[in-house]
């Protein structure tokens, strides 16, 4: 008897045609939990890491946790799971909306895609009634459009999640969007849907989820509603300015990274605030599946040359198509945040392509016959315009659509990519937040703010405050509260910006009454370790060394200017010691006793016998 | 710190000296000041050692509890900190991003 979990997994082999049932074992749902500990645990049994991510042989495992679903704050997550194809390390890019709980509703956990069809395709999952039809009339669309299309061929409540052209054109940057605008973004997860020619999944289910303790749940929900409701970020500053509120309080640190990190002050802050964003853009607040918060903006200028709709922008998307461009007009950073909406590719890392580009070109290694057009820091016409042909594919799009570590290595300036183990650095500055600087440089899936927000306790003071140019301590603050237990929520189906008001107790609160199972405070930090540890030896197979936790030598340089001129990133300071506090060799591998601890196999012998 | 102190600290020193800061407030604290445009920063002449909690309670009648940041010059400070000529002071509520 399965609680929480429907206990199904859906296997499609688009190859083939073949659609099969599996049953979820439960063991494996204890030491993984679902989402992403589960699905990265299910791909390393699919997968050698070592393939090519853009072979049949990946395939891409869409998963909800336990919790997905459930009714209770925020439940509303589903992960993307697959082999990057951007990176090459392990991915899971993750978003909320209604897609996830539907998947559920439907019966199934965890949906696993492979082979790849030779047609554009699309599935449909009408409860236990699956079938693969064509999608030749839906490819090339948006998302939007896409939606909008299917619940004309399906139903009219079918939710929807597909690619835009961008995942079609195998960029990427390409993320799979659903719900319309929500993309699970990073990692290039949207050009291994497109390589499989899978342009959606339309979803309708009309089952339930069967609690354990229904009676201890609800009093879990209500318990948890009470302490979001009464938070005054989750409540009050999200509700008001969405994450964006944070643009002028970075900027204000002197940790905000302007022009591909050349500077860590934005003259164009105020003009591209939260508040601004709030004041000009801001239609309403939309939510997500039985969330309180409702972050989500609904926005849309309306005159003007970047006139536009759609959801966003997002402080990181604020911030990489505007103050990492040189940007300061809101306009067209909210114009360049739908295009890639309508296109499907990750705001973050085009954001930052482009902002590597400018320094290319500026510099006299790029010219401007390859690009057809000037492109320069602060030109927001110019910036809007390589949007677009990004999107599209075209012309020096072509080269942009593939990411700044290809473009930067092409054009003989590997130094001017932003980022780690090819993934794009996030909107804090590693030369403040010494933090950020060893979570960038040993994130599994590459640099990004999502796998371990150190920001939290390094400004916000959570779970408690160590001031970001400290490096005492900070080895274990990222593992554990950071690391650690991020890989834990992102498992659990419940979102993560409910960290804010609520703490692990609160969600094994409602993962014991909804499973039955043990779930408890320490199991959540151990399993959030034993998930660390299983992306970490993908990455190992897949011949990622200690020599890739590492960041651009330009953060290892003093910040030239703001109120921090002269930090930088401490890195090799660190590093050595957060191996140790993770139970792993010099050169970064697990030892066998660690992963006797975790009860983990070493399935490709990466394991450090010492 | 109560008004008394303040008041008595003033008595104490007849002649302290007056001091310029600037002060923006940010995110939901702009409705203390609707007037200011975004990050504009409002000029004030305050007296020399003005700490940050004076700056709110007396001078800017903004209650310090509604402050989660208060910074000096770019970095996170206490509320006792007390101010020198050319400060730049920002306060935001709570906020968080992702």
């Amino acid at each position: 008897m399965y609680n929480g979990y429907t206990g199904t997994i859906l296997r499609v082999d688009l190859g083939t045609g073949a659609i099969t049932r599996e049953a979820l074992e439960l063991q494996m749902a204890e030491d993984f939990i679902g989402g992403r500990g589960l699905a990265s645990r299910l791909l390393c049994a699919e997968l050698d890491p070592a393939v090519d991510p853009l072979g049949p042989e990946n395939p891409l495992i869409f998963a909800t946790g336990p919790l997905t679903g459930t009714g209770a704050p925020a439940t509303s997550r589903y992960v993307v799971v697959c082999k990057a194809p951007l990176t090459g390390t392990i991915a899971c890019s993750n978003s909320g909306g209604f897609f996830g709980p539907e998947l559920k509703f439907a019966g199934y956990d965890v949906l696993i895609i492979q082979g790849e069809s030779s047609e554009p395709v699309y599935l449909w999952i009408n409860d236990k009634t699956v079938e693969i039809r064509p999608a030749e009339s839906l490819w090339g669309k948006f998302p939007v459009d896409t939606e909008a299309a299917l619940r004309k061929l399906t139903r009219p409540t079918a939710k929807v999640a597909c690619i835009g052209p961008g995942g079609e054109n195998l960029s990427l940057l390409a993320g799979v969007v659903n719900d319309g605008y929500r993309l699970a973004a990073r990692s290039g997860v949207g050009a291994l849907m497109g390589k499989k020619k899978l342009k959606a999944i339309a979803v309708h289910g009309t089952g339930s989820i069967s609690l354990h303790d229904p009676q201890q749940f609800w009093k879990a929900t209500m318990d948890m509603h009470e302490k979001i409701t009464a938070d005054p970020v989750s409540f009050g500053s999200f509700r008001a300015y969405g994450t964006a509120s944070l643009v002028s309080l970075i900027n204000e640190m002197g940790a905000y990274p302007t022009r591909n990190f050349q500077s860590d002050t934005f003259a164009g802050a105020a003009a591209t605030s939260g508040e601004a964003l709030a004041e000009d853009v801001l239609q309403r607040n939309r939510a997500c599946f039985a969330c309180p918060i409702a972050c989500t903006r609904v926005s849309e200028v309306k005159d003007g040359p970047y006139q536009g709709r759609g959801e966003g922008p997002e402080y990181e998307s604020i911030w990489a198509l505007g103050a990492l461009c040189g940007v300061s007009e809101l306009a067209a950073v909210a114009k360049a945040n739908f295009i890639c909406g309508d296109y499907g590719i990750d705001t973050i890392s085009t954001g930052a392509t482009i902002a590597c580009a400018m320094e290319l070109f500026e510099k006299g290694a790029l010219p401007e016959e390859d690009i057809g057009f000037p492109l320069k820091f602060g030109d927001a016409a110019a910036m809007v315009r390589a949007v677009a042909m990004t999107g599209q594919r075209k012309g020096f799009g072509e080269i942009l659509a593939d990411g700044s570590y290809r473009l930067a290595t092409r054009y003989g300036h590997p130094e001017f990519f932003m980022g780690a183990k090819k993934l794009e650095m996030s909107a804090y500055s590693p030369r403040v937040f010494q933090g950020m600087a060893l979570q960038y440089a040993t994130s599994n899936r590459g640099a990004c703010h999502v796998r371990g927000n150190t920001v939290a306790a390094e400004l916000y003071g959570i779970p408690r405050y160590l001031a970001p140019e400290v490096l005492e301590q900070k080895e274990e603050m990222v593992r554990r509260p950071f690391q650690n237990s991020t890989a834990f929520v992102d498992s659990t189906g419940i979102c993560l910006f409910t960290k804010f008001a609520i703490t692990h107790r609160e969600i094994c609160a409602l993962l014991a009454p909804a499973t039955g199972l043990d779930f408890t405070f320490d199991r959540s930090i151990e399993q959030g370790d034993r998930i660390w540890n299983i992306e970490r030896m993908f990455n190992l197979r897949a011949g990622f060394t200690s020599a890739d936790d590492t960041l651009p030598q330009r953060v290892a340089e003093p910040s030239p200017d703001g109120p921090r001129a002269g930090s930088r990133a401490l890195l090799h300071e660190h590093l050595q010691t957060y191996y140790q506090l993770r139970g792993w060799d010099e050169s970064g591998r697990p030892t066998r006793a660690k992963l006797d601890e975790l009860g983990l196999d070493d399935w490709w012998g990466v394991c450090s016998e010492a | 710190m109560t008004g008394g102190v303040y008041a008595a600290r003033r008595d104490n020193r007849p002649e302290q000296e007056m001091i310029e800061v600037t002060v923006r407030l940010n995110a939901g604290l702009r409705r203390h000041r609707p007037a200011l445009g975004i990050g504009e920063a409002l000029p004030l002449r305050v007296p020399e050692g003005t700490d940050l909690r004076e700056l709110l309670n007396r001078i800017l009648q903004i209650p310090p509890n509604e402050v989660a940041f208060p910074m000096v010059n770019g970095v996170k400070c206490d509320l006792d900190k007390p101010l020198v000529g050319g400060d730049r002071v920002a306060f935001w509520p709570p906020v968080a991003g992702g």
